[in-house]
């Protein structure tokens, strides 16, 4: 009974929020009287045309762009992540290195990556997933270096070697802290591919949307801006469903 | 001669940080004959988890001697660990968390369900098998930590602290508990405890410990131990008192001697 009047609250609350914002934005639209920022209904109307056309093969290549670069990231970032947390030692002779270039704004890097890599996808995917690869590297390892010392030690006492250690103990007790940086590392991934494809490519929302506008086609403008914005909305609510399913064991204390 | 399950002969271990070193423990000698109920009691800092983690096989970075049925300490084997907040993996149901000890050891899966439910029946448990860790009050926790630790079927139980998150209630409750398990598998037990009641409850053996560097001033016979009455007798709290003082810095003297 209790779970039931929860969830209808929170259906609630995210209803009345989505019809929050569209007010929002039709008052905006209403107040500026310009073609760039049409109300919600034309946008809609012109997303819903744009996309059985043209727009949706670039949906299509900005989707993949974003998901090989965060499935590479994570397949890079977690696994050295958990080991550097794992071993105090050698993380020490390697954190100065990632203290030293965490900090660069790595999409300064992109023309070299055009010039070297060619104006194709590997461009873009390498930048994006060195720039998420930080991010989830950084947590991840923080979270397994922080790992109650408890839960080490007892499951090696039962005899577990370093890879059951990984498994039952490291990746389960990350995956909090991973998922969360995925979730960040999701948005930046977003802004850095909308800025890459506005550049030397005909392919991807990025360059759809700044296209739309050197045309002066302000509605096809403004689709692109919503299929970027709904795949971001997308995915991001994929990895809260992930971490519903996979944290599970997080929900139950309250 | 009775057969000693643990031995240790002049062990040292110390913690090396990156230039200096604190000892930890020097010159400890102690021995507990299989079978028996050793406890531990000093004061906090004195050395008394690096003892039993070196018992554990978790430390191995001591010198000295150290037997634990005639072999020196590993990880694994028939020795079980519980700490003090229980380590119990906070992302395992209670049944998962007590079926790791087996998994590790690759038992088929109809042996792991027959002995979990065995134990997870004998605990008082059965019906929280689905529950995670923080689903359950303190005390169900310690009874997870013990379920996970006889599901092995052990032939030395060591445990830090194991009661000191408890109410003074649940904790007499568990430390009758516990005693009753000894008396059905007659483990041999080492227990780390700052409380002087359980100490003088259950050790058979007390080995009082001071700091600076961990060594144990004091090894006392306890013949009271064992006795599910013993909290409200008199003898009881003259033991304690003994024990109270000699934790101070005194001398133990034999209770009617
Ligand atoms: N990982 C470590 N690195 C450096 N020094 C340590 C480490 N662990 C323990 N020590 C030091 O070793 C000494 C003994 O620690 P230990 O944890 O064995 O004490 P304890 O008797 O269990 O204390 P408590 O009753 O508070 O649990 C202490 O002085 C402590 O500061
Ligand atoms: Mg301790």
């Amino acid at each position: 009974m209790q779970q039931g009047h929860k969830t209808t609250g929170k259906t609630f609350a995210f209803l009345s929020s989505v019809v929050i914002l569209l007010l929002i934005w039709w008052l905006v639209s209403l107040i500026l009287k310009n073609p760039a920022v049409p109300p919600p209904l034309d946008a809609l109307k012109s997303f819903v045309s744009a996309i059985q056309r043209e727009l949706f093969t670039h949906l299509g290549v900005s989707l993949y762009r974003v998901l090989v670069s965060l499935f590479l990231a994570t397949i890079m970032g977690v696994p050295l992540g958990i080991f550097l947390g794992k071993n105090p030692e050698i993380d020490e002779k390697i954190a100065p290195m990632i203290y030293l270039t965490y900090p660069i704004p790595k999409v300064v890097f992109m023309p070299i990556f055009l010039i070297v890599l060619g104006i194709g996808d590997t461009s873009k995917i390498v930048l994006i997933t060195l720039i998420t690869f930080y991010q989830i590297l950084v947590t991840t390892r923080d979270a397994a270096k922080n790992l109650e010392k408890e839960y080490v030690l007892s499951v090696r006492s039962l005899g577990a070697g370093s890879w059951e250690l990984y498994r039952h103990v490291y990746l389960p007790g990350c995956l909090p802290a991973i998922l969360t940086s995925l979730r960040l590392g999701l948005g930046t991934a977003m802004a850095v591919l909308f800025l890459a494809e506005t550049y030397a490519t005909q392919t991807g929302i990025g360059f759809f949307i700044m296209d739309s506008l050197s045309r002066m086609n302000y509605e096809g403008m403004f689709a692109g801006i919503i299929a970027m914005g709904l795949m971001g909305f997308i995915l991001y609510l994929m990895l809260d469903g992930a971490e519903k399913v996979l944290c599970a064991w997080k929900q139950r204390a309250s | 001669m009775e057969h000693n399950y643990i031995s240790i002969k002049s062990l040292k271990a110390d913690y090396r940080q990156k230039k200096q070193s604190v000892v930890a423990l020097e010159s400890v000698d102690l021995s507990l004959p299989k079978g028996q109920r050793g406890v531990i009691i000093g004061p906090s800092g004195c050395g008394k988890s690096t003892l039993l983690n070196v018992l554990a096989g978790l430390n191995q970075s001591y010198t000295g001697q150290v037997l634990v049925d005639n072999q020196p300490p590993i990880c694994g084997g028939k020795t079980a660990l519980i700490l003090q907040e229980y380590g119990l993996l906070p992302w395992k149901t209670v049944w998962d968390n007590v079926i790791l000890g087996m998994e590790l050891r690759k038992k088929s899966s109809p042996e792991i369900k027959e002995a979990t439910q065995k134990v997870l029946e004998k605990l008082g448990l059965l019906s929280m098998a689905k529950r995670y860790p923080v689903q359950l009050s303190g005390g169900q926790r310690q009874r997870v930590a013990i379920a996970r630790a006889l599901i092995l079927e052990p032939q030395l139980l060591l445990m830090d602290e194991p009661f000191s998150s408890l109410d003074a209630l649940s904790r007499e409750e568990i430390q009758d508990s516990l005693l009753k398990i000894w008396e059905e598998t007659r483990v041999t037990m080492l227990l780390i405890t700052h409380n002087i009641e359980e100490a003088v409850f259950l050790g058979q053996k007390i080995f009082v410990m001071s700091s600076c560097p961990g060594h144990i001033v004091q090894e006392i016979e306890n013949r009271m131990a064992g006795d599910y009455n013993l909290r409200g007798r008199v003898q009881f709290l003259e033991m304690c008192n003994q024990l109270r003082s000699c934790l101070r810095g005194g001398e133990y003297y034999a209770a009617g001697a």
